[in-house]
């Protein structure tokens, strides 16, 4: 007997219902996503479980997910290898006599970050390990240092190297390089809406100020990180010069982390080593393993046609370039606030191609659009990693920090609303470094 | 029973942690013998590092069920102790499914692999796909032990 071949409208509803009825039942999303395929797989004659399988070992067998792991490693190692404890030091000469000086040497480190290691999650966990407690004791807000806390750990996805553009550029075939340098300036540019609000508190409440670090103090500091603020030159430099691939790049990094702590820094002992190797695996492998079930729901909606359908209504409404630019970002918000980021690049980033590629939108400009849309999400509930792991560490409710968070967003959201409004902001550094890469 | 399931979970940790100290050996392989002539460029360093790969990722999903580290969506305001456990039974009836066709097909899905061997290394590919199974039922195992626990907060009387 063959069963009616279901319609894509029908087969949406099948996997987006049992998705979400899982997802309210607390079933964690690596699972719902796997068991929401189930249904249709057993029903569908043509198909079989066995989709399952194929589709996460072939989402696991790709060797550019290996960065995941890399970069998480790489961040743990700066923390048990001191180069977090020194970049500290020098944000503190920096910006240390600006009001609300906790608060802004918190954007200011995950700058400097951002630049060496390429996860949100590993920043948002080792920061609010390191300034909430330090900042609610100098008078701070408990809400407001989780907020800041969170809010800034996703530059390290935006500023380059970052694993989401790797994924980006792995699913849609897109220049990693290019990405890298396009995700440089409007990284900066949310640093700086950051710090701008930072002060706006600042002045509101009354938050201290350290005195003035001298111009000595400034360089000594310097002079400390710089091989540590080494780290993007050659991960990005060595990627556009064609040294090595992204996902070597992320090996690197971990290699040249391991080698600063060891012969610069001098503080890495194997007990902490082993400890930061449990940790990246464990966080890596959840993570990853919720890539592979993602994967094959994608695959699922593929086979029905789903995205296909969804969009052809989208595509009648006659938008232009910049009303496309919107409503990318609208979905990646909204879909950032339920799905993880790399499973969101693979369902929805593949689905909303053909509609960017309509408008002749720049391949680079949408993918930053999305991966900084998807970063916000990085902080938004009900599926927020970065605010969560941000509570759990101040040991609160992830509803207590909301408000502050939500209101840090605003500017942020300018920010994106720039990015869309003028695609020169993402496109004009590669334009200038690498023009071979956007074509 | 407990304590076995421990030092199973111990195990399978240690593994793990192997799994990612490795991993950095065979990619820096990969680059330094497109540099220098210190090492032949072997064929198979890409090959390795996806494999080890796949095992991290299934010995630390095995392991995040335990630990209760898979990312979940709350959506439910404050519950209580027991309300909480009841909501924990239910939400984990459902991996409990997840689980058993990880056991049941990825059985099949060893099978099917049997004879085939990995494009590079020749490396048996039963190797890398028993790992599926592996995660089957060592969930299995672990849903047990999370089963016993919220059945003895939901039974216990005394709400405090």
């Amino acid at each position: 007997m063959t069963a009616v071949a279901l319609s894509p409208g029908v087969a949406a509803l099948i996997l987006f219902g049992a998705f979400f009825v899982l997802i309210v039942l607390r079933v964690p999303v690596a699972f719902a996503l796997g068991l929401a395929c189930l249904p249709l797989l057993i029903y569908d004659d043509r198909l079989s479980p066995m989709v399952l399988f194929n589709e996460t070992f072939k989402a696991y067998n790709a060797f550019i997910l290996l960065a995941v792991p890399f970069f998480l490693l790489t961040a743990n190692l700066m923390n048990i290898g001191g180069i977090t404890d020194r970049l500290v030091h020098l944000s503190r000469t920096m910006v240390g006599n600006w009001p609300g000086a906790l608060a802004q040497i918190n954007v200011l480190l995950s700058v400097f970050f951002a630049g060496i290691s390429g996860s949100s999650t590993a920043d948002a966990a080792s920061q609010s390990k390191i300034f909430i407690e330090a900042q609610t004791r100098e008078g701070y807000d408990l809400s407001f240092s989780i907020a800041i806390t969170a809010v800034s750990a996703v530059l390290a996805v935006i500023i380059p190297p970052s694993i989401l553009m790797i994924v980006w550029g792995g699913v849609l075939s897109v220049s990693i390089g290019a990405l890298y340098l396009a995700g440089i300036l409007p990284g900066l540019l949310i640093a700086a809406a950051q710090m701008a609000t930072v002060h706006v508190y600042a002045k509101l409440y009354k938050y201290p100020v350290y005195p003035r670090a001298t111009f000595r103090d400034f360089l000594c500091s310097a002079a400390h990180s710089v091989p540590a603020l080494m780290t993007p030159f050659i991960i990005v430099g060595g990627i556009l010069l064609g040294w090595f691939t992204a996902t070597e790049s992320a090996c690197v990094a971990v290699i040249y982390a391991a080698l600063l702590s060891i012969f610069i820094y001098r503080e890495m002992d194997l007990k902490r080593l082993s400890h930061a190797l449990s940790e990246t695996g464990k966080l890596a492998a959840v993570a990853l393993f919720c890539v592979g079930t993602a994967s094959a729901f994608g695959w699922m909606l593929a086979y029905y046609q789903i995205p296909r359908a969804l969009l052809a209504n989208v595509s009648t409404w006659g938008m232009g370039i910049t009303e496309v630019g919107f409503f990318i970002a609208l979905v990646f918000l909204v879909v950032g606030c339920f799905l993880d980021a790399i499973p969101a690049i693979i369902i929805v980033g593949t689905t909303l191609e053909p509609l960017a590629r309509s408008v002749d939108m720049h391949p680079v400009q949408f993918a930053i659009i999305g991966i900084v849309s998807l970063a916000f999400g990085l902080v938004t509930p009900p599926y927020g990693l970065c605010l969560m792991i941000s509570c759990a560490v101040a040991g609160v409710r992830l509803r207590y920090a909301l408000k502050d968070t939500m209101i840090m967003l605003l500017p942020m959201l300018v920010v994106l609303a720039a990015i869309i409004v003028w695609p020169q902001i993402p496109l004009i550094l590669p334009q200038l470094i690498s023009p071979e890469f956007l074509r | 029973m407990t304590r076995l399931i421990e030092a199973y979970h111990r195990l399978l940790t240690r593994l793990m942690v192997a799994t990612v100290a490795i991993l950095v050996v065979p990619v820096s392989l990969q680059i330094v013998a497109r540099y220098t002539q210190l090492i032949p460029s072997y064929i198979w360093t890409e090959e390795m590092s996806r494999f080890l790969f796949i095992w991290m990722i299934m010995l630390g999903a095995m392991i995040g069920l335990r630990e209760g580290t898979h990312f979940e969506v709350d959506v439910w305001p404050e519950l209580g102790r027991r309300a909480n456990a009841a909501l924990r039974i239910v939400s984990h009836l459902f991996v409990l499914v997840f689980a058993l066709v990880f056991l049941y097909w990825g059985i099949k899905f060893v099978e099917f692999g049997w004879y085939q061997e990995s494009e590079l290394a020749e490396l048996p590919m039963p190797f890398i796909f028993i790992a599926w199974p592996l995660a089957g039922a060592t969930w299995l195992l672990f849903l047990g032990e999370i089963f016993v626990n919220n059945v003895r907060i939901l039974a216990a009387r005394d709400e405090s």
